[in-house]
C-alpha cells in the first residue's frame, strides 16, 4: 500500500517505545501493520538520515551478537513532532471516515 | 561484481565519499540481517540473498532519496573548497587589515561628503560602506549560532539587493543584466548552501555555512 509521506511518522512511532536499528524498525512497521504497509527497505535509511538531520532522532554505535550496529533513538523534539503528527492523523482519519462512512 | 555491489553502486551514485561509506555500511548490515532471517526460516542461501535484495527495492529510488538527505560529491567539494577566499584573507595580516579598513574608509568618505553638502554622493558612499561592511566583516564576527547566522544572512541579502538596485539605478537599468549575471553565481552558491544546511545537523556545520 502507498503511504507516501507517513514513513517518518511511522519510524518515530517505532522508536518511541525503545531505541532500535534499521532492519528491526522496518520489520516492526511491517508486523504492526500486518503486512499492509510493505515498503521498500532501501527507502528507510534516507528517511532516518533526514530525521537525524532535523534533530528528531539521534544515532549511536552499538555491538549486538558481535556485530557493530548503528542504533537510533527518538529525541525530545522527535516526541513533540510525533505527538503533533498523531493529532493530525486522528483529525484527518475522522474527517475521511465522516465522508466515506464506517466500513 | 555481485548483485548487491551493483545495487550499492547505483544507490550511491553522485554521493560524497563519506556518504557512500555510511550508506554502504548500513545497507550491508541491513542486507546481512535480512538474509540471516530468511535462512533461519528455511530458505537456501541463494533464495535468502535474492529475498534480501528484493526487499531493498529499486536502487534508483534509494539514490534519489539519499541525494535529498546526504551530501553529494559536488556539495562536499563546495564545503571543502568554498571558503578559500576567507582563509586566504584571514591568514594574511595585511589583507585582513585592508578588508577591515575598506568599509571604514568609505564610511569616513561618506561623512566628509555629507559635510561638503554633496548629499547624493554621501548617501551612495554610506550605502556602499554598509554593504562592504556586511559582506567583508562577516568572517570576523562571532557568528556561530543558528539565530545569529540567520540574522547575518538577512543583512547579507539586504546588502546584495542594495548593491544590485544601486548599480541598476545609476545606469538607468540598462546594465542590470550585467549585475544580474554577477549575482547569479552568488545566488547559485547560496542555493547549494541552503541544500547543505538541510543535510547537516547544526552541530556539524562548518563556520562558512553560518554566512
Amino acid at each position: 500500500m502507498n503511504f507516501k509521506g507517513t514513513l517518518p511518522t511511522l519510524i518515530l512511532e517505532a522508536l518511541a517505545a525503545e531505541p532500535s536499528y534499521g532492519y528491526r524498525i522496518a520489520q516492526g512497521i511491517k508486523e504492526r501493520s500486518q503486512g499492509v504497509l510493505d515498503f521498500k527497505e532501501g527507502t528507510l535509511y534516507p528517511a532516518l538520515h533526514k530525521l537525524e538531520n532535523e534533530g528528531q532522532v539521534e544515532s549511536y554505535e552499538t555491538v549486538e551478537n558481535g556485530r557493530s550496529r548503528r542504533c537510533y533513538r527518538i529525541t525530545k523534539a522527535g516526541r513533540a513532532v510525533l505527538a503533533k503528527d498523531r493529532a493530525k492523523w486522528r483529525e484527518l482519519s475522522r474527517a475521511v471516515t465522516m465522508i466515506l462512512g464506517e466500513a | 561484481m555481485t548483485a548487491l555491489e551493483q545495487w550499492l553502486m547505483r544507490a550511491t551514485r553522485c554521493l560524497s565519499q563519506e556518504s557512500r561509506t555510511k550508506v554502504r555500511s548500513e545497507i550491508l548490515d541491513h542486507y546481512g540481517a535480512s538474509r540471516d532471517e530468511a535462512i533461519g526460516s528455511g530458505a537456501t542461501l541463494q533464495e535468502a540473498e535474492a529475498t534480501a535484495l528484493r526487499a531493498l527495492g529499486e536502487p534508483a529510488e534509494a539514490n534519489r532519496l539519499y541525494r535529498q538527505s546526504l551530501l553529494t560529491s559536488s556539495e562536499a567539494r563546495l564545503l571543502r573548497e568554498g571558503n578559500w577566499e576567507v582563509r586566504a584573507i584571514c591568514s594574511r595580516p595585511v589583507l585582513r587589515w585592508l578588508v577591515l579598513a575598506l568599509p571604514v574608509a568609505v564610511f569616513l568618505a561618506g561623512i566628509i561628503a555629507l559635510f561638503c553638502r554633496s548629499n547624493n554622493l554621501a548617501a551612495e558612499l554610506l550605502l556602499v560602506s554598509f554593504c562592504f561592511s556586511v559582506l567583508l566583516h562577516g568572517p570576523f564576527l562571532p557568528i556561530y549560532t543558528p539565530l545569529r547566522s540567520r540574522i547575518y544572512r538577512g543583512f547579507k541579502w539586504a546588502a546584495l539587493s542594495a548593491i544590485f538596485l544601486m548599480a541598476a539605478w545609476s545606469s538607468g537599468w540598462s546594465g542590470s543584466w550585467l549585475s544580474l549575471g554577477c549575482l547569479w553565481t552568488v545566488g547559485w552558491i547560496e542555493w547549494r548552501r541552503i541544500s547543505i544546511r538541510r543535510k547537516l545537523p547544526i552541530s556539524r556545520w562548518p563556520r562558512q555555512l553560518h554566512f
